[in-house]
């Protein structure tokens, strides 16, 4: 695994590489070059199988963290590629050309969190959220109590309590 | 290309050139499915029965778990969840106490979304998860229930998501910098440095705001209100917050017992809240000019009746406050030079600078409370008098009378009491102690005459009669003492004071002890053992074993009238004595003694003298 992350840096502009374990590593590249350094580990590093696409939002720094996580079979080892995409306009290369089913996953990006993979087929259809009219669910702007609230109606009498007021009316209710 | 002529059945549309391409796929379709019937007399790979046979993976997430004894209730599982599917309920059984506040978690099925958050921020790793994920019932209200309560089949399961590990908030308390014990026992420089913002902000940041340790805060501060303040950086609302409930927070802020982190929910797995720590940032960072503003002390009520006050220690200084903020002329009747009682004379500098006590009997003064300092009642003025020309009098006279250990050699030079000791020190002397301190005792009065003893320039050594884990004084001071070069002699039981023939102490003669332990199921006596005579050759004795209250100031009649029980003045919930228009607080009424139960009591006392005055309207 060594001498592929070697490969890596010496062929792609890597900028952080992270070791797992001895058979996970996590190599992040800019966004231009995360497509071809997949493409890159499928051809020539024998990572032919594609675990997943998935991503972390990071509201703080204003970025998406776009994973692709692939798999050696020889070796029994993954690589994830990682990058960071810019959050307020979060469109990314599609994969879909190197695995088939990378669309799927680039779909459901697509409404979990909003990033538009141009070029992927059936990006925009629905993917799980029929009818959503609401901003992606996942991103962490996404006021997730707010929308359960007023969405679904509590249970007829649902009662809880704060402790530390419970607390007073045990304890110490006349002071 | 045309299409083919086998192909008669095709709507006509599909038999043109261009659409050939389009109706060779749909044909594709249409056959590939007839391949799987190639699979008939294949073995399935489905499971008849998936309830059965399909267990969840071991660290799945199914329904939850939940240790009551060791939940606190602290609702934190309730405020992370993002579905609002867990409310908070009374329990039968479970009683609420300081610390925990009986309630537990109710989860309701139809809202949870399995994310484990609950899991992962619970204070007490009290609930988890089960790998269950089937539960068949037809009434839905069954899908409501409280997690180790309610018994469920998955009670005892071992596998399901317990928190791997990590903290959904900081487990570490921001270290506290402070002077290295070396530079310490040189003079009496504060030895904690007080938190930068920085520092103040990433502690306040590990706070759940679970208000658990309100309840366990004598004069109950909104805690969690004013450490969200620091939080948001808006200081004046936190400096709101501790005056709503505590007038002396730069005091509090550095030698309140805190008992609120005695019970603090993040010190279950880690360390709790600094507290204190925070309180003394507030206190320290809000400029002294601003404090009248802030605290909205620019236009006071128009004064009303008249409120004495004798004492001006913690207690009066905290009835001061309040009874003028509700527009009572307040006037405090103190005996010695300074006001601040015990904070003033029994506290070293090095825990409580001079300064922070003048800045806050000064916010009193300007809010136009009276000081009639050297003024003693039963002797300057009498108790008679004031009385009859005051509307209602608060007592916060504190326990200034020592104990003595009533050993032989006790009486006379080189025999001191702590109590004594430390305000002379305070007052600026510096008494003479030889090369070798003996102290007896193991509150924090005696860690506090050790210290300064070893400031003086003496060895010291604390015997106590008790083991060291029994000591009353806080953990913090007894590791101060041993930081300092202090020696500790735990079970050890002085018998006699030697003195040479001028009367000179030369040496503490005591007895080893044994810890017996008592039928009643108290706590360990320490028990003399025979023939263990010890001397350790010393040059000064401080007696530091407790003080009781004096009340002969009052006159024979008064205290024939005040009810008092094992030394103690005895009041209602509102700190009202026996006698109606006498309210008393502090050391000498309640049995913890320190400053913030004083605080509380002048506070409470203040209320029932205005409930008293209005309802006499």
């Amino acid at each position: 695994m060594e001498k592929i992350i070697q490969h890596l840096q010496g062929t792609f502009d890597v900028k952080v590489v992270k070791k797992q374990r001895d058979d996970l590593y996590f190599v992040t590249v800019g966004k231009e070059q995360a497509i071809p350094a997949v493409t890159y580990l499928r051809d020539a590093e024998g990572f032919t199988h594609l675990v997943m696409i998935t991503v972390a939002d990071w509201m703080e720094k204003g970025v998406f963290e776009l994973n692709y996580i692939v798999h050696n079979y020889e070796l029994h080892a993954d690589i994830s590629i990682c990058t960071n995409i810019n959050r307020e306009e979060a469109t990314m290369h599609s994969a879909h050309h190197l695995w088939e089913q990378a669309w799927t996953y680039q779909r459901e990006l697509k409404e979990m969190y909003g990033i538009d993979f141009p070029g992927s087929p059936r990006v925009d259809e629905s993917f799980n959220l029929e009818g959503w009219d609401n901003i992606p669910p996942m991103r962490r702007e996404f006021d997730t109590l707010k929308y359960a609230n007023e969405t679904y109606f509590p249970r007829p009498g649902r009662e809880t309590h704060d402790p530390a007021a419970y607390m007073k009316q045990k304890l110490y209710p006349d002071e | 290309m045309s299409a083919p002529s086998w192909f008669p059945w095709l709507p006509v549309h599909l038999r043109s050139n261009d659409n050939f391409e389009e109706m060779s796929m749909k044909i594709k379709d249409i056959i590939t499915p007839f391949s799987a019937w190639s699979n008939i007399v294949k073995k399935p790979v489905t499971v008849k029965d998936p309830f059965s046979e399909r267990p969840g993976a071991d660290r799945y997430r199914g329904f939850h778990k939940n240790d009551v004894e060791a939940c606190i209730g602290c609702g934190s599982c309730e405020a992370v969840c993002e579905n609002q599917a867990i409310d908070l309920v009374p329990v039968d059984g479970i009683e609420t106490k300081k610390g925990d506040s009986g309630l537990r978690p109710l989860v309701d099925y139809g809202r949870c979304c399995w994310c484990a958050l609950c899991v992962d921020i619970c204070t007490t790793g009290s609930l988890t998860m089960s790998n269950e994920y089937t539960w068949i019932s037809d009434d839905p209200e069954d899908f409501r229930f409280i997690p180790g309560v309610d018994k469920k089949p998955w009670d005892n399961s071992e596998k399901g998501w317990t928190n791997p590990g990590y903290s959904l908030y900081n487990p570490d308390r921001v270290e506290m910098e402070e002077i290295e014990p070396d530079a310490r026992i040189t003079s009496f420089i504060e030895i904690v440095k007080g938190y930068s913002k920085e520092q103040a902000e990433k502690e306040a940041d590990r706070c759940v705001s679970c208000g658990i340790c309100v309840a366990s805060c004598p004069a109950h501060m909104d805690i969690p209100g004013y450490i969200k303040a620091i939080r948001d950086g808006d200081l004046e609302k936190g400096l709101q917050l501790l005056y709503d409930t505590n007038p002396l927070p730069e005091i509090c802020g550095r030698v309140c017992t805190h008992r609120c982190e005695e019970v603090c929910s993040v010190g279950v797995k880690g360390d709790a809240l600094a507290i204190r720590w925070l309180k003394r940032y507030i206190a320290d960072n809000v400029p002294f000019e601003d404090y009248k503003r802030i605290l909205g002390l620019d236009s006071l009520p128009e004064a009303k009746k008249h409120i004495a006050i004798i004492g001006a220690g913690p207690s009066g200084i905290s009835a001061a406050y309040y009874l003028r903020t509700m527009g009572y002329r307040v006037t405090i009747f103190e005996a010695k030079e300074h006001p601040g009682g015990a904070t003033m004379y029994g506290i070293p500098k090095y825990r409580l600078p001079m300064d922070m006590l003048e800045k806050e009997i000064g916010l009193l003064e300007e809010m136009g409370v009276q000081f009639q300092f050297n003024t003693m009642i039963g002797r300057e003025v009498k108790f008679d008098e004031l009385y009859a020309a005051y509307d209602a009098v608060f007592m916060g006279i504190g326990f200034e009378k020592p104990y003595l250990i009533a050993i032989e050699g006790e009486e006379g030079p080189g025999s001191i009491q702590a109590i004594d000791f430390l305000r002379e020190v305070n007052e600026g002397k510096k008494p003479e102690l030889g090369h070798h301190v003996a102290v007896i005792g193991g509150g924090n009065v005696a860690m506090d005459a050790a210290r300064v003893s070893r400031r003086l320039g003496a060895e010291v050594t604390v015997l106590y009669r008790r083991r060291i884990v029994d000591m009353p004084s806080d953990p913090e001071e007894i590791e101060g003492c041993e930081q300092e070069g202090i020696h500790i002699e735990p079970q050890t039981i002085p018998t006699r004071i030697i003195k040479d023939k001028t009367g000179k102490v030369t040496g503490i003669e005591y007895l080893m002890a044994e810890m017996v332990d008592d039928p009643k199921g108290r706590r360990p006596k320490p028990v003399p053992i025979e023939g263990s005579e010890n001397v350790l050759e010393v040059s000064t004795v401080i007696g530091a074993i407790g003080q009781e209250g004096y009340y002969d100031f009052l006159g024979t009649d008064w205290l024939e009238k005040l009810k008092i029980e094992r030394g103690r003045v005895v009041t209602n919930e509102h700190r009202q004595t026996s006698i109606e228009r006498l309210f008393a607080g502090g050391d000498s009424v309640n049995k913890t003694a320190d400053a913030i139960s004083a605080i509380a009591d002048g506070h409470t006392a203040a209320r029932g003298i205005d409930a008293l005055l209005n309802k006499n309207n």
